[in-house]
């Protein structure tokens, strides 16, 4: 027998709960193979697999708490289906799942929609805070350097909000209505170094954190006109980082 | 049993009475003496975090603090879920690495982990998740790996290493008629490594309800006098299957299991009452001292009131109600 082959045909089976083509090249024996090709119409296989869909499914509900808890059951059971049919929800550790989960949420969300802001931030949040743990302050002597290059924080991110941040949190926090989607945009800025891990960006700070989507040298920023406070600033609040 | 195996055997000492660490119960609960030892789990305390192309178990520090403060002089023993130490593709290394830094600031009495596997190799070569343990086919090829990273583990961490009978649910899988199925496995991994058994009776009898044997005797084969720790813990019906939930109290028929056979293993060194932390409100600190209560009494009817806690246990009932 090579185990190998058999756990991988039998963790697929598991996966995806029906039958799998076994390639060509795979060490299984003709038992083997009739043992995995008779589960699928097997009790104990099927409940097996419930048991795996059912632990996939309340990890990847721990992991998007929030952010489910404000969409409509319907879309939130379609959310799980899909996610754990992906293959999703097999992670232990809440923040891998966490990252991934939100990521597949918030592309399905309307935008904009009070739903994709708080699916943002609760990415946001996960990220700064996960980050603020091993999070030390740079130092900003390193600005001065002519090779000194910047890019987004890897624990930092911004949300956009589509009515004022207040009382969209308070409508989430009172289970009531969301206000009206706005024009007016107010935006957060995540990082691990901030205070509470978020602060409300200025135009000045968002139109940085844009313009780091690919990594710049603070000589060209400086030129582009970006002020050295503004890098400062979210440098020491890890919204951005020297990228070497 | 190998020489080896002897000596760590030698090394069980008896503890007592053991409760997993629970961040939702209050500290109080394990200083006031229906505990005398601790089972944690350490990747309840990590994060886990990308470093390069592998990723990294970090310890939290500020959730090691709380649960080095909450079992505060109490002996801690480790019982991992995430090594996964039957993946023939290969282990969970990055578990080890963070044992290795668990041990140096928390010295653990032994070590345990579920004989089976969770992760495989995906079709890109990469690992991935099952989402789910799965039981080892009762094979040479499987004991023999099971075996040779248990000695592994004996050598790196120099304490006893115990492996978890499971609960499983799939019928039974090919074999090698010479293994002959999970209790012939578990027989041949520990007499080929030195390692010990953590016989969980609450799985023998789930395995029992669920695939109609005599739970008895099953107990009657098992390796005996290589068990270490013995769990207990609750289940329930779902789909017509009898569930391994941990989620309440335990069951008659298992309080019958454990007097059957905690007085045929003499190298014993705890009982451990098993629950999911997400339970442990439902069941509230005066029932789960209702659990530890009854598994006390079962321990030292069988003469092992020499054991760690046994001299506090009559302080324990005023202590243990003045906390909760």
């Amino acid at each position: 027998m090579a185990l190998l082959d058999f756990q991988t045909s039998l963790a697929q089976l598991v996966r995806v709960s029906n039958a799998v083509d076994v390639p060509p090249g795979v060490l299984l024996t003709p038992r083997e193979r009739r043992y995995l090709s008779d589960l699928p119409g097997n009790s104990a296989f099927c409940f097996t697999v419930r048991v795996q869909r059912s632990w996939c499914a309340g990890r990847a509900a721990k992991a998007a708490y929030l952010t489910l808890s404000i969409l409509p059951s319907e879309q939130r059971d379609r959310l799980l289906e899909e996610w754990i049919g992906s293959g999703g929800g097999t992670h232990s550790f809440v923040g891998a799942e966490s990252e991934a989960f939100l990521d597949f949420i918030a592309r399905r969300l309307s935008d904009p929609s009070h739903e994709l802001t708080i699916c943002r931030m609760e990415l946001a949040a996960l990220r700064s805070s996960e980050g603020s743990l091993r999070f030390e302050r740079p130092e900003l002597s390193r600005m001065d350097r002519t090779d000194c290059v910047l890019r987004r924080g890897r624990s930092a991110g911004v949300v956009h909000f589509y009515a004022e941040p207040e009382k969209v949190l308070n409508a989430l926090l009172k289970r009531e209505p969301f206000p009206a989607i706005s024009s007016d945009v107010t935006t957060l800025i995540f990082g691990p170094g901030l205070d509470r891990l978020y602060v409300r960006a200025s135009s000045l700070d968002v139109a940085l954190y844009e313009r780091l989507r690919s990594p710049a040298a603070t000589a060209d920023l400086f030129a582009e006109g970006f002020t050295r406070e503004t890098s400062e600033r979210l440098l020491e609040g890890g919204v951005l980082e020297y990228a070497k | 049993m190998s020489g080896g195996g002897a000596k760590f055997k030698a090394a069980v000492p008896r503890l007592g009475i053991g409760l997993p660490y629970f961040a939702s119960l209050p500290a109080e609960f394990y200083q006031c003496g229906a505990v005398d030892f601790v089972e944690i789990t350490p990747e309840i305390l990590c994060r886990q975090r990308p470093a390069g192309n592998a990723i990294e178990l970090e310890i939290v520090p500020q959730h090691m603090e709380r649960a080095k403060s909450v079992c505060a002089g109490l002996p801690v023993v480790v019982h991992g879920v995430e090594l996964s130490i039957g993946s023939a593709h290969g282990w969970n290394q990055a578990y080890l690495e963070m044992l290795d830094t668990f041990q140096k600031v928390w010295p653990f009495v032994w070590h345990s982990e579920h004989l089976g596997f969770q992760t495989f190799r995906g079709s890109d070569g990469c690992t991935q998740e099952v989402g789910v343990p799965l039981p080892l086919p009762p094979t040479n090829e499987a004991a023999d790996l099971v075996a040779r990273r248990s000695a592994e583990i004996l050598e790196r961490y120099g304490v006893p290493f115990l492996l978890e009978n499971p609960a499983y649910y799939l019928p039974d899988p090919p074999s090698d008629p010479e293994v002959g199925d999970d209790i012939g496995l578990m027989r041949k991994i520990l007499q080929r490594s030195g390692s010990l058994q953590l016989l969980d009776l609450h799985n023998v009898y789930c395995n029992a309800i669920n695939h109609r044997f005599d739970p008895f005797a099953a107990v009657d084969r098992m390796p005996l006098d290589a068990v270490a720790e013995i769990h207990i813990a609750g289940g329930s019906w779902d789909g017509g299957f009898w569930m391994d939930a941990h989620d309440g109290r335990v069951p008659e028929p298992v309080w019958e299991l454990l007097e059957y056979t905690l007085p045929r293993c003499p190298s014993v060194g705890g009982i451990v009452f098993e629950m999911l932390d997400e339970h442990v409100s439902r069941l509230g600190a005066d029932g789960i001292h209702q659990e530890l209560t009854r598994a006390r009494k079962v321990w030292m009817s069988h003469g092992r009131g020499d054991a760690y806690g046994a001299t506090r246990f009559s302080d324990v009932a005023g202590a243990v109600s003045a906390c909760i």
